[in-house]
C-alpha cells in the first residue's frame, strides 16, 4: 500500500512538473522547419528572414504585411497572393520546399492555415489603428518580431517566477491585461495618464 | 484489507488523473485564416455599407446594409429614399435572419416519390423545360416583385403561351380598385400625411401595413409634433378595434365593423355644400345623413356631425379608408366612401394626390379563386409559384391544396420550406433580396435599386428566379436578350434611360449609392372630377356569415404580416406592439364581454365559424368593441421551419374562401364566430407589467393648452428643488464659469475615480413621446445590432426576455362603447443610464459602473451574476442570461452577429449600453482624422437610427449646442421616476401632448 502512495505521488508531481514546464512556453523550439511544424504552422515562415535587418533579410515593414493595423481593429494578415506577389520569382534559398507550398495553396483556392499566435479574449475589443496612430511600434507589444524565426504563443500567464525559474523576459502575455493598464496608466511628458483605463474603453 | 476501492485511494487516484489530463494540452488550435486573393474593397475590422432596397414587405423601404468581411451583418433604414426617408420596421430589421435561417433549402429540391432530393441547377432548369415543353399549360403564381423581374416574368409567360396571377396574402386591392373607380388612377393613392391638421383613419392600419408603414409613421409623428404656431394636428380612429395605429389616436370612434362607408358618407353629407360637389354620388350622399350613419356604426349622431364640422374646418385634412383588416364584402364601396369625403373636404391634390401611381401588393384574391377552380379541373400542367405561399395563405375552404395537387408539375422559388413547397415537385430555392439583383418603383417618380451586398449565403446553393428563367429560357429555346437577369435588368433601364441628364453608366453608379433616383415619368393629369362608378357598388354594411354573435376581426400582424415573417425568432420573440405577447396566438376579447360570459384571461377557447375553428387563448383588451373579438394573421404554421411551426393559430381556419367585389381582395371581415371556453387556461407569453401607471410619473402627458406655463399646472408636492431641473434639462446646475465647469465632482461623477476628466463629452438621450409610435422597431434593432439572445416562449413565460429596449403601453383613458377621447402612453424603456444609479453601488465585484461620459457600463467578463443590479434597478431594465443562449443559435444565423459586440455566456447581466460600440467606432474614426472633435449626431445607435418616427436624439449633452441638449431644454422634457428616487437618468423624455385636459399637474 504504501508503495501505491508512492507511485501515485510521484507520478502526481511529475504530472505537475511536466505541466509548468508546458506553461512556461516548452523548450525553445527546434531551428527552422522542425520549430514551425513544432508549433503547427502549415508553412515555416520566417519572420526574421523578411521583417529582420541583419545583412541578407529583407527588412520589410510590418504593415507592408499587416496592412490594416493603421485603419482597422484588427491588423490583417497577407493574402495568399500577397505572398505569391514575390514568391512567383522568389524561390527562397533556405528553406525553397516551404516557399513552393505558396503555389499549391493558390493552386487550390485555399486559404493557408495559420496557427493564431495572438489573441486576446473576445470580451475584450483592442483597436490596433488607435495605438498604431499613437506612434506605438508593432513590438512594444508583439515582442522582437524581426529576430523571431518561429513566433511560439506568448504566456498565457506571465509571473515573476518564470522569469526566475525559465529566465523568460516579460513579454506581451496573451489574455494579460495588466500588460495593457500598465503601459496606458503610464504618464506622459504632462505627468498625466497617457491613456484611459476606464474599463468601458476596451470592454463592451 | 477490505475489499472495494477506499475512500483515500479513491481520491489520490482522483488527483493523479487529474494532474495527467492537463498534460494533454488544448485540442484545435485557433486558426487565421487569409484572403487568397484580398478583395479591394474589404478591410478587415472595417464595415463597408451597401446601399439597397429592402424586399421584406411591398412597401420597399430604402435599405443599408453593413457587411463585415463580406457578410451583412446589419441592415437600417436609408434616410435618402425618397419615400421611406430613413427607418426601418422591425419586419425589415428580421430580414436579416431570413438571410441565415438554417431552414433554407440547401439546394433545388427534386421530388421522387414522397421524398425530396437535392439535385443540380443545370438537373432541376432542364427538368423545368422538359415538364413544360412535355405538359404545356404554365400558370406562374407570383407575388409582389420588382418592375424588371415583372417584366421576365411577363416575357417568359408569354413565350410559353401560359397565365400569370398576380397574388398577395395582404393586398390593398380595394383601395387599388376604388381609386380606379373614382378617379380613373392607376396605383394607390399616395398620402401626405405630416401636412394634415386632421387625419381620420377609417380602421387603416397604416403604421403596420399598407404602402409604406415607415413613411407613413414618420408622417403621423410629424404632423402630431407641435408647430412653432403652437398648433398640432389631431389623429381620429374609426374602427372596432385599436391597432397599433390606433393606439396613437387622439380620438376613437368605435364605428360597427363594416360601417365605414356609413359614417364616411355621413359626414360628406354634412360637408357638400351642395349635392353637386358629390358629382355622380350625389344621391349616395343624399340616402346617408348623420342620422343614418350614427345607426349604422353605433354612435351619435352629434359625434359625426361634429366630426364632420371639424374635418371640413381645420383644413387640410385626410382621411383613410379601410385596410386589410377591414376587408368585408363591401371595402371597395367603403373606399369610395372615404374618397368621396377627401373629394368635398377638398383634400385631393393636397394631402392624397391620385396621380402618383403608388405600387404596393394589390394582387387580387379572386385570380386565385380562378386559378384554384382552373388547377382542381385539370387545366392546368405545370404550376409555378414565386413569392407567394398560397397554402397557408389561403384559408383551407379555398381548396387550394387540393387543387394544387391535381396540377401535373408544381414548381414552387421557395428559399425555405414553407407549405406551398411542401407539396412542390421541384424547388428552385431563390436567393434573398440581400444577395441578389432587383429594383422596385414605389412610385411613379421613383425608381430603387436592389443591389447584392454580400456573395450568396454558402450553405445554400440558392439561384436569383430570374437567372433560373432565363436559363430555362435558353432549353426551351427562347431568348430574352441576356443570359443573366443582372443584364436583363440592366438593358431594361439602359432603354428607360434619358440620355439628356446624362450617361447611363453614372446614372446607374449613383442609383446604386444612393438608393432611388426620382425621375420624371410625365405628370399624369391630376384628378379633379370623381367620376361615375362602372360598377355595381354598396355602401351598406355587409352581411356576416353567421357562426356566433362575436364579430370576428382577422387582421395581418404588425410582426408577421400575413405570416410570411413567422419563422423568425427575433418577430417571434417581439412582444406584439398592441398586446406584448409573444410566440403564440391570442384571442382578443374586450373585458365586459368576458366578464359576461365568465371567461377570464389566460382560458382557452374554441373559436367556431362556419367555415372552421380553432383554439386560443383569451387576451383581454379594453380596445375592442364589446360585440367584437380579434385574432391576427401569421401564426399556426406546419411547414415553415423551426420557429414558425408549432406557434399559434391560423385565423384564417375560420374564412371563408371569398373574394370581394369589384376588387376581388380576399375578405378578413367576414364572419362571425361563438366563443366557447374549453376549460383549460394556460400562462400567457407576455413581457407586460401592467398597462396602468398605478399614480407613479412614468408616463405623464400635457394638455395642449396647457403648454407654456407647465409649472403652473405641476404640484407643488415637495419638488421645489427640483424644479431647477425643468430649466437646465434635468441636471443641476452645475457652476461654472465661461461655460467650463468649476465645482467638481459634476453631478454623477461622485461614484469612481475620474471627477478630474470634465473635458470628455456626457452621453445622453431624448426620447419624444409624442412622436413615438410604439412601432417597435427600436426593438428588433437594438437586438439585431447587440447580439441579443432570443429565449423561447417558455423563459418568456418566466420573465426572462432578453430585449433591451421595450415598449410600455400604458392605458389611460380608452372608451370602447362610445366615441371620445382616447389616451395611450408609448415609452420606450431602455436602461436610463442614471448618474445615481441605484445598480451601480450594488455590484459586489465592480462590473457595474458609471463612466466619465456618463455612461452606465456593464463588464461583462467582471460580472459573476449576483443579479443584485436587476434587483435594485427601478427600470427594470436589466436582463440575465440564465443559460448560454448563444449555443442554441445553429449555424449559420451566427453569421449575422455583430462582431463588435461581445457574445455574453450564461451568468452574466447586460442591458442598453448606449450603443458603445458604436460611441468608440466614431471616436476612433475620430482619433483617425487628425484628433478632430466628434460633431453632433454623428454617434447614432441602433434604436435612433431606425426610429421611423425621429423619436429618438442622442448626443453629448455638455454641448449646448447639440441637438440633445437643445431638445431637452424644451418644457415638455421629464425622467422617470426621477422625482421620486432622484436617480439622475441621462435618458430624459418629453411628454406626449395631449388635446384633452390632463387633471392634475403633469402626472396623469
Amino acid at each position: 500500500m504504501k508503495k501505491r502512495w508512492l507511485i501515485g505521488g510521484l507520478a502526481g508531481v511529475f504530472a505537475l512538473a511536466g505541466l509548468a514546464f508546458v506553461q512556461g512556453g516548452g523548450g525553445e523550439g527546434g531551428e527552422g522547419a522542425e520549430g514551425a511544424v513544432e508549433t503547427g504552422q502549415p508553412i515555416a515562415f520566417p519572420h526574421n528572414q523578411h521583417a529582420g535587418s541583419e545583412p541578407g533579410q529583407n527588412n520589410m515593414d510590418c504593415q507592408f504585411c499587416h496592412f490594416s493595423a493603421e485603419r482597422s481593429v484588427a491588423a490583417g494578415i497577407p493574402s495568399v497572393a500577397s505572398c505569391w506577389g514575390c514568391h512567383v520569382a522568389i524561390p527562397g534559398t533556405n528553406h525553397p520546399e516551404e516557399v513552393a507550398k505558396i503555389q499549391g495553396y493558390l493552386e487550390r483556392d485555399e486559404p493557408i492555415p495559420w496557427v493564431r499566435i495572438y489573441k486576446i479574449s473576445d470580451h475584450a475589443h483592442f483597436p490596433h489603428m488607435r495605438h498604431v496612430n499613437a506612434g506605438l511600434e508593432c513590438q512594444e507589444c508583439h515582442g522582437e518580431i524581426q529576430e523571431m524565426e518561429v513566433l511560439t504563443k506568448p504566456d498565457e500567464w506571465w509571473t515573476p517566477a518564470k522569469e526566475l525559474f525559465f529566465g523568460q523576459d516579460p513579454v506581451w502575455g496573451g489574455d494579460n491585461m495588466g500588460w495593457c493598464v500598465e503601459c496606458h496608466r503610464r504618464p506622459d511628458e504632462n505627468g498625466e495618464q497617457q491613456a484611459s483605463t476606464d474599463c468601458a474603453v476596451c470592454h463592451y | 484489507m477490505t475489499d472495494g476501492i477506499k475512500r483515500r485511494d479513491f481520491l489520490k487516484v482522483l488527483g493523479v488523473t487529474g494532474a495527467s489530463a492537463t498534460l494533454t494540452g488544448c485540442s484545435e488550435p485557433e486558426r487565421l485564416l487569409p484572403y487568397v486573393v484580398a478583395p479591394e474593397e474589404i478591410t478587415p475590422g472595417v464595415a463597408t455599407w451597401y446601399t439597397t432596397v429592402c424586399g421584406g414587405c411591398s412597401a420597399q423601404c430604402g435599405m443599408w446594409v453593413r457587411t463585415r468581411e463580406g457578410r451583412a451583418v446589419k441592415v437600417e433604414g436609408n434616410p435618402n429614399h425618397p419615400v421611406s426617408r430613413g427607418g426601418l420596421c422591425s419586419k425589415g430589421h428580421a430580414t436579416l435572419q431570413h438571410l441565415y435561417n438554417p431552414d433554407r433549402f440547401h439546394g433545388p429540391m427534386i421530388r421522387e416519390g414522397d421524398r425530396l432530393r437535392q439535385g443540380t441547377w443545370d438537373e432541376a432548369e432542364q427538368l423545368l423545360a422538359a415538364q413544360i415543353t412535355a405538359t404545356g399549360n404554365v400558370m406562374f403564381i407570383g407575388g409582389r416583385m420588382g418592375p424588371s423581374m415583372s417584366n421576365l416574368v411577363d416575357e417568359f409567360v408569354a413565350a410559353v403561351n401560359g397565365t400569370r396571377i398576380e397574388y398577395d396574402a395582404v393586398s390593398d386591392a380595394p383601395l387599388r380598385e376604388a381609386a380606379r373607380i373614382t378617379y380613373g388612377a392607376t396605383g394607390l393613392p399616395s398620402y401626405d400625411i405630416a401636412n394634415a391638421r386632421l387625419l381620420l383613419s377609417f380602421g387603416n392600419d397604416f403604421i403596420e401595413t399598407g404602402s409604406s408603414p415607415v413613411a407613413h409613421n414618420k408622417g403621423l409623428a410629424q404632423m402630431s409634433a407641435v408647430d412653432a404656431a403652437g398648433s398640432k394636428g389631431r389623429f381620429v380612429y374609426l374602427g372596432p378595434r385599436l391597432s397599433t395605429t390606433g393606439l396613437n389616436a387622439d380620438e376613437w370612434y368605435p364605428i360597427r365593423p363594416g360601417s365605414e362607408a356609413a359614417v364616411a358618407l355621413g359626414m360628406a353629407a354634412v360637408i357638400a355644400d351642395d349635392a353637386g360637389a358629390a358629382g355622380p354620388y350625389a344621391d349616395v350622399l343624399r340616402a346617408y345623413s348623420p342620422a343614418v350613419a350614427a345607426q349604422a356604426a353605433g354612435v351619435s349622431e352629434d359625434s359625426i356631425r361634429e366630426l364632420a364640422e371639424r374635418f371640413a374646418s381645420e383644413s387640410p385634412t385626410l382621411a383613410m379608408g379601410p385596410g386589410v383588416g377591414g376587408h368585408h364584402r363591401n371595402a371597395t364601396a367603403a373606399n369610395i366612401a372615404v374618397m368621396i369625403l377627401n373629394h368635398v373636404a377638398g383634400n385631393v391634390g393636397r394631402t392624397v394626390h391620385y396621380d402618383a401611381a403608388v405600387s404596393a401588393a394589390t394582387g387580387a384574391y379572386a385570380e386565385m379563386e380562378s386559378a384554384v377552380s382552373a388547377m382542381a379541373a385539370g387545366q392546368v400542367g405545370v404550376a409555378i409559384v414565386h413569392g407567394a405561399n398560397p397554402a397557408y395563405s389561403m384559408p383551407a375552404a379555398s381548396g387550394f391544396v387540393e387543387a394544387f395537387s391535381q396540377a401535373a408539375f408544381k414548381v414552387s422559388f421557395a428559399s425555405a420550406m414553407d407549405e406551398t413547397a411542401a407539396l412542390a415537385d421541384l424547388i428552385l430555392p431563390d436567393r434573398h433580396f440581400l444577395e441578389a439583383w432587383g429594383d422596385s418603383m414605389p412610385r411613379s417618380d421613383v425608381v430603387a435599386l436592389q443591389q447584392p451586398v454580400m456573395q450568396p449565403v454558402p450553405h445554400f446553393d440558392s439561384k436569383s428566379a430570374g437567372d433560373v428563367l432565363l436559363a430555362t429560357s435558353v432549353h426551351l429555346g427562347n431568348d430574352f436578350g441576356a443570359t443573366t437577369f443582372y443584364d436583363f435588368m440592366r438593358n431594361g433601364h439602359m432603354e428607360m434611360h434619358d440620355d439628356s441628364v446624362g450617361d447611363f453608366e453614372t446614372s446607374w453608379r449613383l442609383a446604386l449609392r444612393t438608393g432611388a433616383v426620382e425621375h420624371d415619368m410625365g405628370t399624369t393629369a391630376a384628378p379633379s372630377q370623381l367620376q361615375a362608378p362602372d360598377v355595381a357598388l354598396s355602401f351598406d354594411a355587409p352581411a356576416l356569415d353567421l357562426g356566433g354573435d362575436l364579430t370576428l376581426l382577422v387582421h395581418p400582424s404588425p410582426r408577421f404580416g400575413g405570416g410570411e415573417f413567422s419563422n423568425s425568432p427575433w418577430l417571434q420573440e417581439l412582444p406584439d406592439p398592441v398586446s406584448k405577447i409573444t410566440w403564440h396566438s391570442w384571442l382578443e376579447m374586450n373585458g365586459t364581454t368576458a366578464e359576461e360570459r365568465g371567461i377570464r384571461e389566460g382560458d382557452i377557447v374554441r373559436v367556431t365559424s362556419p367555415h372552421g375553428e380553432v383554439e386560443v387563448p383569451v387576451w383581454i383588451y379594453p380596445g375592442i368593441r364589446e360585440d367584437a373579438v380579434a385574432l391576427a394573421m401569421g401564426g399556426g404554421h406546419t411547414n415553415m421551419g423551426r420557429w414558425a411551426n408549432g406557434s399559434g393559430v391560423n385565423a384564417l381556419a375560420l374564412l371563408p374562401s371569398e373574394s370581394e367585389q369589384p376588387s376581388g381582395a380576399m375578405l378578413t371581415l367576414a364572419t362571425s364566430v361563438t366563443v366557447t371556453p374549453t376549460g383549460e387556461r394556460r400562462r400567457i407569453a407576455t413581457i407586460e407589467g401592467s398597462s396602468d401607471q398605478h399614480d407613479r410619473p412614468i408616463a405623464p402627458a400635457v394638455a395642449l393648452a396647457d403648454l407654456g406655463h407647465v409649472e403652473e399646472a405641476e404640484h407643488d408636492e415637495g419638488h421645489a428643488e427640483f424644479q431647477e431641473l425643468q430649466g437646465v434639462g434635468g441636471f443641476v446646475p452645475v457652476p461654472s464659469e465661461g461655460g467650463a465647469a468649476t465645482a467638481f465632482p459634476l453631478e454623477g461623477s461622485r461614484h469612481g475615480p475620474y471627477a478630474e476628466s470634465h473635458d470628455l463629452p456626457r452621453w445622453a438621450m431624448a426620447i419624444d413621446l409624442d412622436k413615438c409610435t410604439g412601432c417597435s422597431a427600436c426593438v428588433t434593432a437594438c437586438q439585431a445590432e447587440n447580439n441579443v439572445p432570443w429565449v423561447g416562449e417558455e423563459q418568456v413565460m418566466m420573465g426572462r426576455d432578453m430585449n433591451w429596449v421595450r415598449i410600455e403601453r400604458y392605458i389611460e383613458h380608452m372608451d370602447a362603447t362610445q366615441a371620445g377621447d382616447l389616451d395611450v402612453r408609448m415609452l420606450p424603456m431602455i436602461c436610463q443610464h442614471c448618474a445615481n444609479a441605484p445598480c451601480e453601488p450594488v455590484c459586489p465585484v465592480f462590473a457595474t459602473y458609471h463612466t466619465p461620459e456618463g455612461v452606465n457600463a456593464q463588464i461583462y467578463n467582471r460580472c459573476v451574476g449576483t443579479r443584485y443590479c436587476a434587483n435594485n434597478c427601478p427600470y427594470k431594465v436589466r436582463v440575465f442570461n440564465w443559460y448560454r443562449y448563444m449555443d442554441d443559435v445553429p449555424e449559420p444565423m451566427n453569421w449575422q452577429w455583430n462582431p463588435d459586440v461581445t457574445i455574453r455566456t450564461n451568468g452574466v447581466m447586460e442591458k442598453c449600453s448606449f450603443c458603445m460600440q458604436r460611441i468608440r467606432d466614431v471616436e476612433n474614426r475620430a482619433a483617425l482624422e487628425d484628433g478632430r472633435a466628434i460633431n453632433d449626431g454623428e454617434i447614432v445607435p441602433a434604436c435612433e437610427q431606425s426610429c421611423p418616427a425621429e423619436a429618438i436624439v442622442f448626443g453629448n449633452i455638455r454641448d449646448e449646442n447639440s441637438r440633445v441638449s437643445q431638445v431637452v431644454s424644451s418644457e415638455r422634457t421629464y425622467r422617470v421616476l426621477d422625482e421620486l428616487l432622484n436617480t439622475q437618468p441621462a435618458v430624459h423624455y418629453l411628454r406626449k401632448v395631449t388635446f384633452h385636459e390632463i387633471a392634475s399637474g403633469g402626472h396623469d
